[in-house]
């Protein structure tokens, strides 16, 4: 594996990276519900 | 009416004292005990170390907070706990007499001894590598970089050596996120290709963390955390040195042992190298005056807790059930532990004997977001147990997930960072019989500026928490 130009793009693209926050943030919350969190 | 004293007022501590309160009347006192009068926000002392942030935005002052909550705090270090007669000693910080508190429960949750000494040449005070375990070391650490980086200018060539100092440490995260921002403050300043940057590590692969790696979906594929992080360093240009345990370090090298138990050194002119973390050196004395540390506290100072102890690595692998859930002491139930101060009952990184004898075994991360769970835990343990209830909650590391920002770069506009969601933190093969342990659909590993969002969200959410304004209980640990 290595990051290439295309990775490099995609990873400071700015409304794709916009998307990438909010899943990120579904993810969170979705291991927090996973969690037990008694 | 109950007393519960809790020493330590870091991620586990204060996260138990807000907790707490929220959980009893006024009528119950509620008394912590801190090193210093502030919480620090321990993962952006990364940005510290490299003057990217002031050290007052990384910090909270405890008194305010705790005044608005009915919380007491005493400044100071708890020297002996007296379990059967339950009081601890504190040798408060205005350098009075010893001052005795009385407790019905006691949730030590410490944070750790940094265990300089056990690398000869290792630290801040009495070696010659820095550190960012404390905001004091961090800043000192930033002083230190940053006269780095004026030779730079001149026009030397220097070697910046970041990682664990001692065979058995932990908290790799802090020193890849340290090195990585060195990375990106260096080639921001156009220094970089003057600079070699070693990450040496005592942990079995890169990526490893102390959790035996991980594996996640990456560009639709299952991709491991090794992967994952040496594409990162290449990109970066960072050369990884793993598997390496460090013995001792002079003003000049770092001189370790590898798995092979070959030995070795690394010639460095700045080196940031996190120290063997142990329990803090506190006695524990019965009502006779003995010595009764041996039922609360293992060989390096850990509490001991509801956790099976004394499995090999095999049978704790395959024994998920043998991490501690409810976080009680089994000699003494009104005793409880949390973050770091709290025993693991063993490594979930695969352990390395050398030929020579040496342990090369990354220690189980019990920090930050898993520091914050378990004081939560705990603390909602002792207010059942005050309510005459049964303890009602449980979670293992086996059944908590977490959630790691390493950032490289903190601007917001073309810093980025990987970000790491790993569920459960101890792998359980049984309940995720995939080979990996971990449930994949929400274990994920991305690399990105939205990376540094989250870092800085983060931040920001956290220090809100911790200031205890409306809503704070809904921001997860």
């Amino acid at each position: 594996m290595e990051i290439t130009n295309r990775d490099r793009f995609w990873m400071r693209c700015r409304p794709y990276q916009l998307w990438r926050f909010i899943v990120l943030n579904l993810k969170i919350l979705k291991a927090v519900d996973h969690s037990k969190r008694t | 009416m109950a007393r519960v004293v809790i020493v330590g007022a870091g991620f586990a501590g204060h996260t138990a004292a807000l907790y707490l309160r929220a959980q009893l009347g006024k009528q119950h006192e509620i008394t912590v005990v801190n090193r210093y009068d502030y919480f620090g926000f321990v993962p952006s002392w990364v940005w510290v170390g490299i003057g990217h942030m002031a050290p007052e935005r990384t910090t909270i002052a405890l008194k305010p907070v705790y005044d608005r909550k009915g919380i007491a705090l005493v400044v100071g270090r708890v020297t002996e706990v007296h379990p059967d007669e339950r009081y601890v000693l504190v040798s408060p910080a205005n350098r009075g007499g010893p001052l005795r508190l009385d407790y019905d429960y006691l949730l030590i949750a410490t944070g750790p001894k940094l265990n300089f000494a056990a690398t000869p040449g290792l630290g801040p005070e009495t070696g010659h590598t820095v550190s960012i375990c404390t905001l004091d070391h961090a800043v000192a650490a930033r002083d230190s970089y940053l006269a780095q980086v004026r030779r730079l200018e001149q026009g030397e060539r220097l070697t910046f050596v970041v990682g664990t100092g001692h065979p058995g440490a932990t908290c790799q995260g802090a020193a890849l996120e340290y090195i990585s921002n060195i990375h990106k403050d260096l080639a921001r300043r156009h220094l970089r290709h003057r600079a070699e940057l070693i990450y040496l590590s005592n942990e079995p692969a890169l990526g490893d963390f102390g959790v035996g790696g991980l594996h996640a979906r990456y560009r639709g594929r299952l991709t491991s955390s090794e992967e994952f992080i040496t594409a990162i360093y290449n990109d970066y240009g960072i050369r990884a040195e793993v598997q390496k345990g460090v013995r001792a370090v002079d003003e000049q090298r770092i001189y370790w042992e590898d798995y092979q138990g070959h030995e070795g050194e690394t010639a460095y002119d700045f080196a940031m190298l996190i120290p063997q973390f142990t329990g803090q050196p506190i006695a524990y004395l019965g009502a006779d005056g003995s010595d009764v540390s041996a039922k609360l506290v293992n060989a390096a100072g850990l509490v001991k807790v509801d956790a099976t102890y004394g499995l090999d690595y095999a049978a704790l692998r395959e024994q998920p059930g043998a991490w501690p859930a409810t976080y009680q002491n089994p000699s003494y139930p009104n005793i409880f532990a949390a973050g770091i101060a709290f025993a693991p009952p063993g490594p979930i990184s695969v352990p390395h004997i050398t030929p020579s004898g040496l342990n090369i075994t990354a220690a189980p991360p019990r920090t930050g977001m898993i520091s914050g769970v378990i004081g939560r835990v705990a603390a909602l343990n002792i207010a059942n147990l005050i309510n005459g209830d049964r303890l009602a909650h449980h979670e293992r590391m086996s059944e908590m997930f977490a959630a790691c920002v390493a950032s490289m770069g903190d601007s917001l506009w073309d810093g980025e960072a990987a970000t790491i969601i790993m569920y459960p933190v101890v792998p359980d093969h049984r309940r995720y019989p995939n080979g990996t342990g971990r449930d994949l659909f929400v274990t994920h590993m991305e690399l990105g500026t939205s990376g540094a969002w989250m870092k800085r969200l983060v931040h920001e959410t956290f220090m809100y928490k911790f200031k205890a304004r409306p809503g704070w209980q809904i921001i997860p640990e």
